[in-house]
């Protein structure tokens, strides 16, 4: 859309409306970050006041000092193995991030390149699964579980994505959709296979879109909270949103420094994987929006 | 075109999903019809109670409580946050200085997992040393106690989730990078006004968009209830209580499974037919809307 | 330009590979959790899941350590769970449970009726009727059968500020009705009309709304006839006690100790404390307050009674209370009964007890007291808990599994009648929804002991 932003003075107005959006969304990450580096006796304060002269070195020397006792208080806690709900996070979020894109591309394969009855059906069930609220099926989802003795392991947060996933289906197929079919008949008449097809042909070509899926859905992995609060019983398999949840709402309650130095503790590995892909994340996200 | 091999061939690519389909969400959701109509508490064998379940949520005051909260809940996430994403996307695609560092701010949140924004909240919102009722009382303005105070806790969690319309931004500001330019030179020739143009050419341009924004915004806020199960637990007075978390509580915490699953039953129709309404309206509303 | 492109992205894909093969490296490097690394070789390990944590963790941590150095067959390994009724409930449900678990004593019914605890005396565990007061006897048995065992338990008492009472003139209160004349009259404002002081108020802290009506006699639960039981939670009795708390906010204005109460919302058990920092005269609380007064109010001088009850009720001299128990089970399907059966007799061993109430400041669950027990008690109104927790006329919580959500149920009740709301305008409703769960539950027990 063509700028609002006619004159020079509506164009500065946009300006700091702009910075006050970006300020007011940023703001509880700050607070988080300055809470985490505090000591008890200063929270709520800013970092540096006439306590504290910014200009000092020794308030910095204080600041490192404050800042590596919260998060080594946090790594080393009694009641909370960070590094371990760390690992178990990593665990899921990549075997569920391989097993998702592997497979919705399978599925995104045969609703996208191959003709056969019932392919449009299937493609209405995917965008049905959509809507199936996840608290329906939360309470019966733990018996199924159970049956399957996957209750007591980490099976129950990974191995679902094995089956593929509808957003990840549809946005795969979003992009099968744009590759022009005339490789496949040249694939084809190579004495190509309908899998060779795939693994030789679509999925190099489609690298991109695997990669913003595998990302996506190991953030929604990394994030997922009800699922480990649901399924997993045992200290040793938290992961950390469940570790997170457990360390604050324990007995008694917990200093809300080491709270928030969990809490970083807990976004940073998101947070680097964004920094490092958020142009392909966010239109991925966008891909959402195209009506087919 | 289609040959009997070949159909075959589409439904075994696609297996994936069907099974999982079958097994993850088709499978409890008839286990749950069953158990809707029995007693059963995980640990002793159900017993069949016929409707008791389905009657006994007529005298329930606090499922009561729980459906109002979650109504309010959607009706001012789903307008406000449709607002706030449309507008922010507009603001965000002006071009102006810092206009992409905000689209990576306000991306942010989103990425955050909902246990870390959650207690980061809590700490924001933190009656006492909270950075917004220093804020408020910086301005002479009344510090209301956001979580423990009946009145301001669901405004609270309101605030918390509209924290993470990132995604909506997103897909909302690609939208109106779609709309040809063309449309606009002409209105330009026209002589219409920024907000001529638009609410009749970028508004109707991106309800397509839209559509699916609010769609996903409604199916996710009728499920709410990480963000008050770890913000209030429901309280203070169930001010907070969620329809979903009440499923949650019943079946997790009270023991009754069969109770669980017919309330999580009654929530599945009642979010299907919200979500068939909403579907018809808005998109009735972009076909009665001519583009120019 | 076009070249700088492709470049930027092929340094960032290194730099994301890169990171992938050092997290995975990570996440899939074989490794002992901290959990595992100190446990010696050779050894049954038992799981013992416990929400305690802090100092009340340590002092619990010290029976373990205790028990584990006094043997070297078994280990028993300590996991600090929060939410632990839930956990428990859903980890015994999957098949998949702890060795033993730490939980409140509400739990007790539910987990008897549904077989998910396993009885004592099939492991050889129950020391027989008089081992502990009568009181925790009825906590812990169901149905005659021992399915738990005290893991320190606790009654309230009412703690006074010796200064604010000497300051005004004032003895202790002798009633309920008298206690709040007396917090009116030691309710100190600011000039600008707020309470800067209260004598007291039931909501400081509120997580005992439950329990007022024991203090009228009045029943939350009325199981003398077992196969119908109710909960006259509308019996004047109750209206009496939950009127008496309304009293509060309507003498002082509901307004005024909103704001009040709202400033110790998270400040309890710490130098903000609403009685250790003294802005409170009397605060209706457990033992352990003793202890935090001790580290942030070392110069706090204060007497503890018994909470006082309401005036004209039978046998006036018995305190009134309620005495709660924290318990271990050893779950059903746990991987090691007989283990576990081990450690719980460790701790009911009369010296350990002992020796962990006193680092919980509590009182003591069993029926007899070693000589020293009280005088070398560390808190000084330790022989106010006792009065109580021995009483005759004591309660405990209602023995039945709809407890957790009959709480649940009574604590809007509550706010309303804090809020001014017609008290039994409010329970009337409570109790009738309050008949249908518990029907409900009588019916379901008993067609599923007829095996329906």
């Amino acid at each position: 859309m063509k700028p609002f932003a006619a004159t020079r003075s509506a164009s500065t107005l946009l300006t700091l409306l702009t910075l006050a959006v970006a300020v007011g969304f940023a703001m509880p990450l700050l607070a988080m970050l300055i809470a985490s580096v505090q000591p008890t006796n200063r929270l709520g304060k800013p970092l540096f006041d006439h306590d504290r002269p910014i200009l000092a070195a020794q308030s910095w020397l204080d600041l490192l000092r404050d800042a590596a006792a919260n998060y080594q208080n946090v790594l080393s806690s009694p009641i909370a193995d960070f590094p371990l709900y760390l690992k178990n996070s990593l665990v899921v979020s990549f075997l569920a991030s391989a097993a998702m894109t592997l497979s919705s591309a399978a599925v995104a394969f045969a609703l996208a390149r191959l003709n056969w009855k019932g392919r449009d059906a299937v493609f209405a069930l995917v965008l049905a699964s959509l809507v199936i609220p996840f608290p329906v099926v939360m309470a019966p989802l733990y018996l199924v579980f159970r049956n399957l003795g996957w209750i007591g392991t980490l099976l129950p947060l990974w191995a679902p994505a094995c089956f593929g996933g509808a957003f990840s289906i549809f946005l795969l197929r979003q992009f099968f959709l744009s590759i022009p079919k005339e490789l496949d008949e040249a694939a084809r008449l190579d004495g190509c296979s309908e899998f060779s097809l795939f693994t030789r042909v679509i999925l190099p070509i489609s690298a991109p879109a695997l990669a913003v899926t595998a990302i996506l859905q190991f953030v929604a992995s990394w994030n997922d909270f009800l699922s480990p609060l649901l399924f997993v019983n045992h200290q040793d398999l938290y992961t950390v949103a469940l570790g997170l949840h457990m360390f604050q709402s324990q007995h008694g309650g917990a200093e809300w420094n080491s709270t928030m130095a969990a809490t970083l503790i807990a976004i940073v590995p998101v947070l680097i994987l964004f920094a490092l892909a958020h142009r392909s994340v966010q239109d991925g996200i966008a891909t959402q929006g195209l009506n087919s | 075109m289609a040959t009997k091999a070949s159909n075959l061939r589409g439904w075994i690519w696609a297996s994936p999903f069907l099974i999982g389909l079958a097994l993850f969400t088709l499978l409890p959701a008839a286990l749950s019809i069953a158990y809707s109509f029995t007693d059963y508490s995980l640990l002793d064998p159900p017993v069949f109670v016929g409707l008791d379940n389905y009657r006994e949520m007529l005298a329930d005051p606090a499922l009561g409580r729980a459906t109002l909260n979650t109504i309010l809940f959607c009706l001012f996430n789903v307008t406000i946050g449709t607002i706030l994403s449309v507008a922010i996307a507009l603001l965000l695609e002006q071009r102006l200085p810092f206009s992409a560092l905000a689209r990576l701010i306000v991306f942010l949140p989103t990425l955050v997992p909902i246990v870390a924004g959650s207690l980061g909240w809590m700490w924001v919102l933190n009656a006492d040393q909270g950075i917004l009722n220093r804020a408020l009382a910086f301005l002479h303005l009344p510090t209301p106690n956001w979580l423990g105070d009946a009145r301001f806790a669901l405004p609270a969690i309101i605030i918390v989730s509209l924290w993470s319309i990132g995604s909506a931004i997103v897909i909302a500001g690609a939208a109106i990078r779609d709309v040809p330019a063309a449309l606009y030179e002409a209105a330009l020739i026209d002589g219409a006004g920024p907000l001529r143009r638009l609410r009749h050419i970028t508004l109707p341009m991106i309800t397509p968009a839209l559509t699916l924004n609010i769609i996903m915004s409604l199916i996710w806020s009728t499920q709410a209830f990480a963000a008050p199960l770890i913000m209030t637990r429901g309280g203070p007075q169930n001010a907070t209580l969620t329809y979903a978390m009440h499923v949650y509580n019943n079946a997790f915490v009270f023991g009754r499974m069969g109770y669980a699953c017919a309330l999580a039953w009654v929530q599945f129709l009642a979010t299907a037919i919200l979500v068939a309404l909403a579907l018809k309206i808005l998109t009735s509303l972009s076909h009665a809307r001519p583009l120019r | 330009m076009p070249p700088i492109g492709p470049i930027i992205d092929r340094s960032r894909r290194a730099a994301i590979g890169a990171l992938a093969a050092g997290a995975a490296a990570f996440a899939f490097w074989p490794s002992t959790p901290r959990s595992r690394r100190d446990i010696p070789h050779g050894r049954t390990v038992l799981s013992y899941w416990e929400k305690w944590t802090g100092p009340e963790g340590e002092a619990i941590q010290r029976v373990v350590d205790a028990f584990n150095s006094s043997q070297d067959r078994i280990y028993v390994q300590r996991l600090a769970v929060s939410d632990q009724n839930s956990k428990a409930l859903v980890a015994i449900g999957g098949g998949d449970p702890p060795d033993l678990a730490g939980l409140f004593s509400y739990s007790v019914p539910q987990y008897a009726e549904s077989g998910a605890a396993i009885p004592f005396d099939q492991l050889g565990l129950d020391p027989g009727p008089g081992f502990f007061t009568p009181a925790i006897e009825r906590v812990l048995r169901h149905q005659g059968r021992l399915f738990a065992a005290p893991n320190t338990s606790y009654s309230l008492a009412l703690y006074y500020n010796l200064d604010h009472f000497e300051e005004a003139g004032l003895a202790p209160p002798t009633s309920l009705e008298s206690l709040a004349d007396t917090a009116v009259a030691l309710t100190r404002r600011a000039p600008d009309r707020s309470i800067d002081r209260v004598g007291f108020l039931p909501s400081l802290p509120w997580w005992w709304y439950y329990l007022w009506p024991v203090y009228a006699d009045g029943l939350l639960y009325d199981d003398s006839s077992p196969d119908a039981p109710t909960a006259p939670i509308d019996s004047d009795a109750c209206v009496r006690a939950f009127e008496w708390v309304a009293s509060f906010p309507k003498r002082l204005g509901l307004a005024d100790v909103r704001t009040f109460a709202d400033r110790f919302a998270r400040s309890y058990h710490n130098a903000g404390d609403p009685f250790l920092s003294g802005r409170c005269s009397m605060a209706f609380q457990g033992p352990w307050l003793a202890n935090f007064a001790r580290v942030y109010a070392p110069t706090l001088r204060f007497g503890v009674i018994p909470m006082p009850h309401a005036a004209g009720l039978p046998d006036p001299l018995q305190p009134r209370g309620l005495v709660e128990c924290d318990v271990i089970i050893i779950p059903r399907g746990c991987p090691h009964p007989e283990e576990a059966a081990e450690f719980v007799r460790f701790t009911l061993r009369q010296d350990i007890q002992e020796s962990l109430c006193r680092d919980h400041f509590k009182s003591s669950p069993l029926a007899s007291l070693s000589p020293t027990f009280l005088s070398t008690h560390p808190h000084p109104g330790i022989a106010a808990f006792e009065a109580v927790a021995r009483s005759p006329r004591v309660s405990v919580l209602p023995r039945t599994r709809v407890w957790k959500n009959y709480s649940e149920l009574l604590l809007p009740a509550y706010d309303a009648i804090w809020a001014g709301a017609d008290v039994r305008s409010v329970l009337s409703p409570l109790a009738a929804r309050l008949r249908i769960l518990i029907d409900r539950q009588q019916d379901i027990a008993r067609r599923r002991s007829n095996g329906d």
